[in-house]
């Protein structure tokens, strides 16, 4: 099978990127042109089904390749599809005792067309009239096979953009009711993933289906004892409850037993049913704290805990990372839970969490850092787990390194680890001990970049961070540090941004801390500076006129 | 009054330094925040149905980081989109980068740069400001205003463009502790007659300071040689003039006899004293002509 879409691989120089050689390099390299409508189909939240995939990537029970660049074999291609289309229609019709088997092998001529390549002719098949009779083909009592067939092509038709998706609306009833218990396990795992493309169009379609009643019939099928459709009734039920609006995710939860029941498929799934759960979970924990509060309570933590520290796939951590996330984004007492789980493995929750930062996978050092930085906004044990639990030196290393979105998330963590909880009526101070560390580690450098950096929201992080530094750091260390590291120059950048809040920050810890006399009075000596003083007052003699003897 | 306003605009001040607080930051499933991490999960599921190869995969994630980046140069008037940090950077380095061979600051912009030379480094500017000329041109490009001190221009920038009040075009020029120490060392090493002329940062005494009075060289020549010398901040280069027109001009008339005298009551008869110097005369006439020359 050939992927190549005339894709051409320049070899160019790499050049130094700003967000990491080796993305610089990436991006250069490449000059494929992604077509608009190619870049949709990837990116949505729709799946095709091409065949059953075996080994070395090819598909069975696809009836013919055709490269999609291929021009004359798109036409071709087409006109298959019109002649099959019509085939289906006489045969559906037809009459006699051949006729069922008539209607499936036409059945499947259509379903063959209709995954035979990346991009099928899809809209070439609606338009043919081909959805009203595959709605009739999902008659109760037709055959196995026969549903089976008709459920895969108007599959492959919901995966398409928008109207081809709206064009399957006829569809839902039936296949919402051949999700129930008395259809066998293909059909149903067919007709799934049919509504799991209908529900990844939008909110509207969502609703339709949920008004059709398809939460309760589709979430009984994410307990069946078949993996593969365990696993596609889960993915269709992450569309549907994806939101915005929260009302589908809360009808899952408050159907009875079902948070136990999901987390208990958590615990003895294997991982790729565990991916598509997490991801259920994933939309659970992020609409509401107390979804989070109950799936914490029936022990959702061991697993993503246990998952977090012992998993090398990118595919599962992804989505396990975020639920962690969602979960620390609500309250200490859930930080408390999760810091709690974390003690079943060695390194805790911020060991864990420090080797997903550690992983080089840009993604997840993001959303691991974004996870750190919401259990450093809790209480005081929280931020002295996250300095003494390994974090540091990872997010250390990012802030240096890393991209730049990576880095923010960094910056956002250390930052936090640094100041205290802020105590009603008062002032936030700043953790003296965690700052000294860290502008010991050599931390400055890092804030300084993103201070300079055209991102405002960065800007303002780096220019707080250093206020922290300057205002915290014992001994009037901070300015000198922060001098030493050119942070004069990089706020004297900001003083010509366009962004009054930006340039008043920067004009005010310019002013406050490397004012008229910084420096001078440590270098010599007070009554040079009284005299400067004095001098400036418009005297009509210059210092050194004015008399008195220095020693310099 | 212009003032008052100014004063009743808080946004104007920053009273308080927002100072940094931790706080929890959620996010929703549909933020930017993860479409990364979205558009992985579907790169993996669809990677063989759709036969996406690796040149794709990577064209479809810059498209989106592109998308989510929007990136805009901000520096005020400038506006440029640029279409990833890279990009960024380089437009940073060809238009944002007028540096002053005198004092190594940075500004953004040529014209910006120009200004700055004209009001720190140029000693006929100073002479025109004296002279009540309105030098001081208005930051904003478009703005046509000229005024007669740095203060009017900064009320003007405030009231008129909405520049924070705390906005300094001439900050006291920080440098670091190693070019402070550079700058030290440079001092000594430099000929006398510079030597003695730096606000307070050399360590002289007042005999060095008669040894000015009988130095030959030209202020102007003078000038241009502390220019040339990096390091040395533009205060003290703008000083070297003050002082040097200062310490000539009082030098000119060598027995400090004024050079006009009148009696009495009648005021308009005054009779001029020829000077006892000649050559202090032509020191002094020159330095006068050149700044005539200026205007």
């Amino acid at each position: 099978m050939e992927g190549n879409f005339g894709a051409q691989h320049q070899h160019r120089p790499s050049n130094k990127s700003p967000v990491g050689n080796q993305a610089g390099q990436r991006r250069r390299q490449q000059a494929v042109q992604i077509g608009k409508e190619r870049r949709e189909a990837v990116v949505r939240a729709k799946r095709l089904r091409r065949g059953d995939e075996i080994q070395n990537g090819e598909f069975t029970g696809s009836h013919d390749f055709h490269m999609e660049g291929d021009v004359s074999g798109t036409r071709d291609l087409e006109e298959k599809t019109l002649k099959a289309v019509q085939g289906l229609k006489e045969a559906a019709g037809a009459t006699g005792k051949d006729a069922p088997r008539k209607k499936i092998e036409a059945l499947r001529q259509v379903r063959g067309l209709l995954s035979s390549n990346a991009s099928p002719p899809l809209s070439v098949a609606v338009q043919a009239g081909v959805v009203p009779v595959l709605v009739d083909c999902l008659a109760f009592g037709s055959s196995e096979e026969q549903l089976l067939e008709a459920a895969w092509s108007l599959t492959n038709i919901a995966s398409g953009e928008h109207d081809l998706t709206r064009a399957v609306l006829p569809a839902l009833p039936m296949l919402i009711s051949h999700l129930g218990d008395k259809s066998s396990v293909a059909v149903a795992e067919q007709c799934a993933w049919a509504i799991g493309n209908v529900a990844g169009e939008g909110e509207e379609m969502r609703d339709i289906l949920l008004s059709q009643g398809v939460l309760r019939p589709l979430a009984r099928l994410m307990t069946s004892s078949s993996p593969s459709l365990a696993r596609t009734a889960s993915w269709a039920m992450s569309n549907l409850i994806k939101g915005p609006s929260p009302r589908a995710a809360s009808d899952l939860m408050k159907t009875e037993g079902m948070p136990q029941v999901l987390v208990g498929q958590m615990m003895k799934g294997d991982d790729e049913l565990l991916v598509e759960l997490a991801w259920v979970m994933v939309y659970l924990t992020s609409m509401s704290d107390a979804h989070s509060g109950i799936l914490v309570s029936v022990g959702l933590l061991t697993v993503l805990v246990n998952k977090l520290a012992t998993s090398d796939s990118s595919a599962l951590l992804t989505p396990i990372l975020r639920c962690l996330g969602n979960i620390v984004a609500g309250d200490n007492a859930k930080t408390d839970a999760v810091l709690t789980a974390g003690g079943d493995v060695p390194g805790g929750i911020v060991g864990a969490l420090a080797r997903c930062l550690d992983m080089g996978h840009r993604n997840m050092q993001k959303e691991a850092a974004w996870a750190v930085s919401n259990i450093a906004a809790g209480s005081m044990l929280h931020k002295r787990m996250v300095f003494q639990g390994g974090a540091i030196p990872s997010l250390l290393h990012l802030l240096a390194t890393a991209a730049f979105d990576v880095r923010k998330e960094a910056a956002y963590a250390l930052g936090n680890v640094c100041v205290a909880p802020k105590a009603k009526g008062k002032e936030v101070e700043p953790i003296v001990e965690h700052l000294t560390v860290l502008v010991d580690r050599g931390c400055i450098p890092g804030f300084l970049a993103l201070v300079k950096s055209p991102d405002m929201e960065a800007a303002r992080l780096g220019l707080q961070f250093l206020e922290l530094v300057m205002r915290g750091l014992p001994g009037g260390q901070g300015p000198k540090v922060v001098e030493k590291e050119d942070g004069i120059a990089a706020m004297e950048v900001l003083q010509f941004h366009e962004n009054d809040e930006l340039r008043l920050m920067a004009n005010a810890l310019i002013d406050k801390y490397f004012g008229e006399d910084y420096g001078l009075e440590e270098e010599y000596g007070s009554d040079v500076v009284d005299m400067m003083r004095n001098s400036e007052e418009s005297s009509e003699y210059p210092p050194w006129r004015q008399g008195g003897v220095v020693h310099g | 009054m212009e003032e008052a306003e100014v004063k009743d605009r808080p946004e104007q001040t920053i009273r308080d330094f927002p100072r940094w607080i931790a706080a929890r930051r959620k996010f929703s499933p549909d933020s930017p925040f993860f479409s990364a991490g979205n558009l992985e999960r579907e790169l993996q599921a669809k990677q063989v149905s759709l036969d996406i190869t690796e040149e794709e995969k990577l064209a479809i994630s810059r498209l989106e980081e592109e998308e989510s980046l929007r990136l805009r140069c901000p520096i005020a008037g400038c506006g440029a989109i640029l279409k990833s940090l890279s990009d960024l950077e380089s437009h940073y380095t060809v238009r944002h980068t007028a540096t002053c061979s005198v004092c190594s600051r940075v500004f953004p912009t040529t014209r910006l740069l120009n200004l700055h030379v004209s009001e720190r480094h140029d000693s006929f500017f100073k002479a025109k400001v004296a002279r009540n000329y309105p030098m001081y041109e208005c930051l904003v490009e478009t703005c046509a205003l000229r005024f007669r001190s740095d203060s009017q221009r900064l009320q003007h920038l405030v009231d008129k463009h909405h520049f924070p009040k705390t906005f300094r075009f001439h900050t006291k020029k920080h440098l670091s502790q190693k070019q402070r120490r550079r700058q030290k060392q440079n001092v000594y090493k430099q000929p006398q007659a510079i030597q003695q002329l730096p606000k307070a940062e050399s360590s002289h005494t007042l005999s060095k300071g008669t040894r000015a009075s009988v130095d030959r060289s030209d202020p102007q020549e003078t000038e241009n040689r502390t220019q040339t010398s990096e390091n040395i901040s533009e205060d003290t280069a703008t000083m070297d003039v003050d002082v040097l027109t200062k310490a000539v001009s009082k030098l000119s008339t060598q027995d400090n006899t004024p050079s006009n005298i009148s009696f009495g009551r009648r005021r308009n008869r005054a009779c001029t004293l020829p000077l006892k110097s000649p050559h202090k005369m032509t020191l002094a006439k020159e330095v006068d002509k050149k700044m005539n020359d200026s205007t």
